[in-house]
């Protein structure tokens, strides 16, 4: 199970990193990346001006996600570890380090980093919902899979709860 | 050469044959045995020199770095404290700040230039930048070129704060030989050794010389070549005997048959001794050019250069600093040299002459400014590394120390137990402390001072003094008290009335309270702020005393202390690092984070080695930190610490707790504000009394520094199993939203009070609503908390 999902996701993010750069449809060249039932879920990226207000923490994110799309993730985590020293309370920075742990391998720090950054996100509820993929993914990597639906079913809930509270199912980050 | 004893011993040794042909042969074996000897002995010098050689001319301290200062728009920086971090930062001032490392002041802030520099994590290259300034914030922050582009964020070089040294901490700048001034070498060649070029390691004549006086009862003295003296350096020792000498000239000629003239030079060059600054010895050209005139060797003028030079005869007695006459004198003895080998003209030896020693005054630092925080982080590497590499593979270790917050602690401390010592009329430097201050999200330790004389590398009490905590530990019962919602809350009468515990294998504890009265029924949250002992030790006695000790690992203490009631009040003893620790998890909202020192440690050629990345772990669920976070915020709002106002604005809303211990002994202070955790332990080295409460003496150096400091408010984010409750302070029962007699309390869902009282203005008196109080097992007001038992003060002001 673990040597099937540690390619297939860093795989993944970095197909979704390559959608963030603007690089279109890249999704139909590789079909095998469709996840099954019970496997990982790619996690949407949430855009870096939505996640700080501020242009010092976005230069650093902007720096972290290049790193990490090089395979650099030591010196991408560095990054974000700047950013949170300037936003400490900044929920999506936790959850964006979640995601890095997640790409390292560091599944027990990634759910941790995860209910971190559920612990600042308020009533942030796409962001909630990310982190319970966060944990959901971590949780099939480490064999967890009763865990991992159940993570990904609040995150499913989380999802809805805010479409619904958005109205017509404008998502946050369109 | 006759050799009398020589039959004697080949008779006994040999008695079947004596004969003059047997006494030839004996005599060549002798020869031979002595010829081994001392090949072997030569053998043994050479692997050792060699050895020496080799591994002392790579050998380089590893170098240890503070915080880099970000630079980005929004930034609380004023820019005089900008200018200090660039001075700090080795920064000259200059009217066109064009060359690294200089910087001017512009009409609305700085300018200057970066060096180039490489980080934990890659390099940075020099940047020429302007910043501004507006009410106490960056305002601005461009890059100066063609067109000046705007960023968004630039970082400074780290500070270099200390390093971990070779052999008797010798620390140096590593230097080429094609680096060095021609000058110096020439100066060096001039007055030490004249005929280095030309000699095979030692001086015949000064052999000779040395031989005599030392036949003829003199001194041995004098004689020594480059060579030697890198000999001597090498085996640092003052001893002076003969066989002494004789071992010094073998190595020397064997060190000229191994390596080549220019190789001895520059490791004479990089390795000799020129100075001692504090515990740290300064060795070679290259850092003493730093050390002395803060500028590196390239750039020194004949006359600095002499200076150096001169000092190698006798680095103490010709200190520039200490005895500048006889710094000068030598200086002129080196040049007269120089011309007299014309190595110089006469033009500039006048000149040279003329100018004075130019040394820069600074005060001494030692091995480090920060020894308490050197000495931490030392610790944290020789768990991962072997001490032999740390001091000589030129490691680049980034650490978390802020020099301005660190600059705040160690004033604040220096400067209050000064105070408290006047006003107390005790005799000064009866008082020590220590503080810790670190960041509340990341557990990055950003100071740390181990005594008042912060400079003094000397008993580190921040991290090796063990105290008893006193009231400090009472947080522990508290929380654990609040993870039971059902019985639980901030409002939840606790019994104050005396108490004996009995226990097998200790004496009948009997706790006081601080003003030795007892007071029947309190609330949770005023048990806390008044930090009431027996209520406190009741409640831990009925959560179980050692379910509560049991859950200090869960908080990153592993000193586990005795099962006994008293350690609930703090009868054990922790470090002002570890109580930071324990506190780093209240104050993140029951995430544990590891205190961190150190960030990275890269090679000497920018390779990165490790990274201690920041690692957090959920220990206590969010609802109950948050109602404990609560409480510590009343212990400042109108408990033990509500004197914090006078140094902190109410708005900051702190959270800390006072602890004091037995007969005064300890006063302690933790606290945290939304971005800060900081504990500060003041007391004797002879642990005797102090005469000190923790509000009395800790706090005050708390408040002192957290004012400098300037923190961040304390909000901590509502948990959203919490609900904010209005309820009347006293019976503890709910009001309407709107009334104005309530307080406004947090609860976890399902514990609130049930039972709404009516909204009257006269608190301490009205009716309660007092038929149903049994709906909510958790609120129980008690008839008791009358207003008699209140003191006439309180009842005036009721």
């Amino acid at each position: 199970m673990i040597n099937r999902f540690s390619p297939f996701f860093v795989y993944a993010w970095l197909l979704v990193l390559a959608g963030c750069a603007s690089v279109p449809t890249q999704q139909t060249s590789v079909p095998e990346a469709v996840p099954q039932p019970g496997e990982a879920i790619v996690i949407e990226p949430a855009p870096n001006t939505v996640m700080s207000g501020n242009p010092a923490v976005v230069a650093l994110l902007d720096r972290s996600r290049i790193d990490t799309a090089a395979g650099q993730r030591e010196a991408a985590g560095a990054s974000l570890e700047r950013a949170l020293r300037i936003e400490p309370r900044n929920a999506w920075l936790w959850n964006e380090l979640a995601q890095l742990r997640l790409t390292q391998g560091q599944y027990m720090q990634a759910i941790t980093l995860a209910q971190k950054s559920n612990s600042f996100a308020g009533r942030e509820r796409r962001l909630q919902a990310m982190n319970w993929k966060v944990i959901g993914n971590a949780r099939v990597a480490q064999g967890n899979s009763a865990g991992a639906e159940q993570a990904f079913k609040r995150a499913a809930d989380l999802d809805q709860a805010a479409e619904s509270e958005s109205g017509h199912g404008i998502g946050l980050f369109q | 050469m006759k050799f009398p004893s020589l039959p004697s011993l080949s008779r006994i040794k040999f008695p079947f044959s004596l004969n003059v042909k047997s006494h030839a042969r004996t005599l060549r074996l002798v020869v031979l045995l002595l010829l081994l000897g001392l090949s072997g002995y030569i053998f043994y010098l050479n692997i050792t020199i060699r050895e020496a050689f080799e591994g002392r001319r790579f050998a380089l301290p590893a170098r240890v770095y503070g915080r880099a200062l970000e630079v980005y728009p929004g930034l609380k920086l004023t820019s005089v404290q900008l200018a200090g971090e660039l001075r700090a930062l080795g920064y000259h001032e200059r009217p066109d700040p064009d060359e690294a490392a200089t910087y001017k002041y512009t009409l609305n802030g700085l300018e200057f230039t970066t060096r180039n520099f490489v980080f934990g994590d890659g390099p940075q290259a020099s940047q020429h930048l302007r910043v501004e300034f507006a009410d106490g914030k960056v305002s601005l922050l461009q890059e100066r070129g063609g067109t000046d582009v705007d960023l968004p964020i630039s970082r400074l070089e780290t500070p270099l704060i200390g390093g971990i040294y070779p052999g008797h901490n010798e620390d140096r700048e590593l230097l080429k030989l094609s680096q060095v001034p021609k000058q110096l070498i020439d100066a060096l060649v001039s007055i030490e050794d004249r005929k280095f070029y030309t000699h095979w390691g030692i001086d015949p004549r000064g052999i000779a010389r040395a031989l005599y006086k030392t036949v003829s009862g003199q001194r041995i003295e004098g004689g020594s070549t480059i060579t030697q003296q890198l000999v001597k350096n090498f085996f640092l020792t003052s001893e002076r005997t003969l066989t002494r000498k004789g071992t010094e000239v073998l190595m020397a000629l064997l060190l000229e048959m191994h390596y080549g003239k220019d190789e001895i030079l520059e490791t004479y060059l990089n390795e000799v001794f020129l100075g001692q600054d504090g515990s740290r010895a300064i060795h070679g050209f290259g850092l003493a050019s730093y050390f002395y005139f803060d500028r590196p060797l390239d750039r020194l003028e004949l006359q600095e250069i002499a200076t150096l030079v001169g000092m190698v005869k006798g680095p103490g007695l010709y200190d520039p600093r200490k005895n500048p006459e006889l710094a000068l004198k030598r200086r002129n003895v080196v040049l007269q040299e120089m011309v007299s080998l014309n190595v110089i003209t006469q033009a500039q030896f006048v000149m040279a002459r003329q100018k004075p020693l130019g040394v820069v005054l600074r005060p001494p630092t030692g091995t480090s400014p920060y020894p308490a925080f050197l000495q931490l982080v030392h610790r944290q590497l020789q768990s991962d590394y072997r001490e032999e590499d740390l001091r000589s593979e030129g490691l680049r270790i980034f650490t978390t120390l802020d020099p301005r917050i660190q600059h705040e602690a160690e004033t604040a401390l220096s400067q209050r137990l000064a105070a408290v010592e006047k006003a107390r009329r005790m005799a000064a430097n009866t008082l020590e402390g220590a503080v810790v201050v670190s960041s509340t999200q990341q557990g990055e330790i950003l100071a740390l001072v181990g005594g008042r004389e912060a400079r003094y590398a000397g008993y580190n009490r921040a991290v090796d003094a063990q105290r008893p905590i006193g009231s400090l530990a009472k947080p522990i019962v508290y929380l654990t008290a609040l993870e039971d919602p059902g019985r639980y809350t901030l409002i939840t009468p606790l019994d104050d009335s005396p108490l004996v515990w009995r226990q097998p294998g200790t004496t009948d504890w009997k706790p006081q309270n601080y003003d030795h009265k007892f007071h029947d029924q309190v609330q949770l949250r005023t048990a806390l702020a008044h930090s009431y002992n027996v209520a406190a030790a009741r409640l831990g006695i009925d959560l179980g005393v050692e379910r509560i000790l049991g859950k200090l690992p869960l908080y990153g203490i592993e000193r586990q202390p005795p099962p006994f009631a008293s350690s609930l009040l703090g009868a054990f003893e922790l470090s002002p690092i570890e109580v930071s620790q324990l506190y780093q998890t209240f104050a993140d909202g029951g995430f544990r984070t590891p205190l961190r020192a150190i960030r990275e440690i890269v090679t000497a050629d920018g390779k990165p080695l490790q990274r201690f990345p920041l690692n957090v772990e959920p220990v206590a669920p969010p609802a109950p930190v948050y109602l404990l976070t609560a409480a510590l915020q009343g212990v400042v709002r109108e408990g033990t610490a509500q004197q914090l106002v006078n140094w902190l604005p109410a708005e900051l809303n702190v959270a800390g707790k006072t602890g004091t211990t037995d007969d005064l002994r300890d006063s302690w202070f933790a606290g945290y504000t939304g971005d800060r955790v900081a504990v500060v332990w003041v007391g004797r080295d002879d642990n005797k009394p102090s005469g000190l409460t923790g509000a009395s003496g800790a706090m005050t150096v708390w408040g002192e520094m957290m004012k400098n400091i300037q923190p961040e408010p304390l909000q901590p984010v509502m948990p959203e199993d919490i609900e904010m409750v209005n309820v009347d302070p006293v019976s503890g029962l709910r009001y309407n939203e709107d009334c104005k007699a309530g307080v406004l309390l947090p609860f976890i869902r399902g514990s609130e009070p049930t039972d709404i009282s009516a909204c009257v203005f006269a608190s301490a008196d009205t009716p309660k609503a007092s038929d149903n109080p049994g709906a909510n097992a958790a609120v129980k007001p008690g008839g008791k908390q009358a207003p008699e038992q209140k003191n006439w003060l309180q009842r005036i002001f009721n």
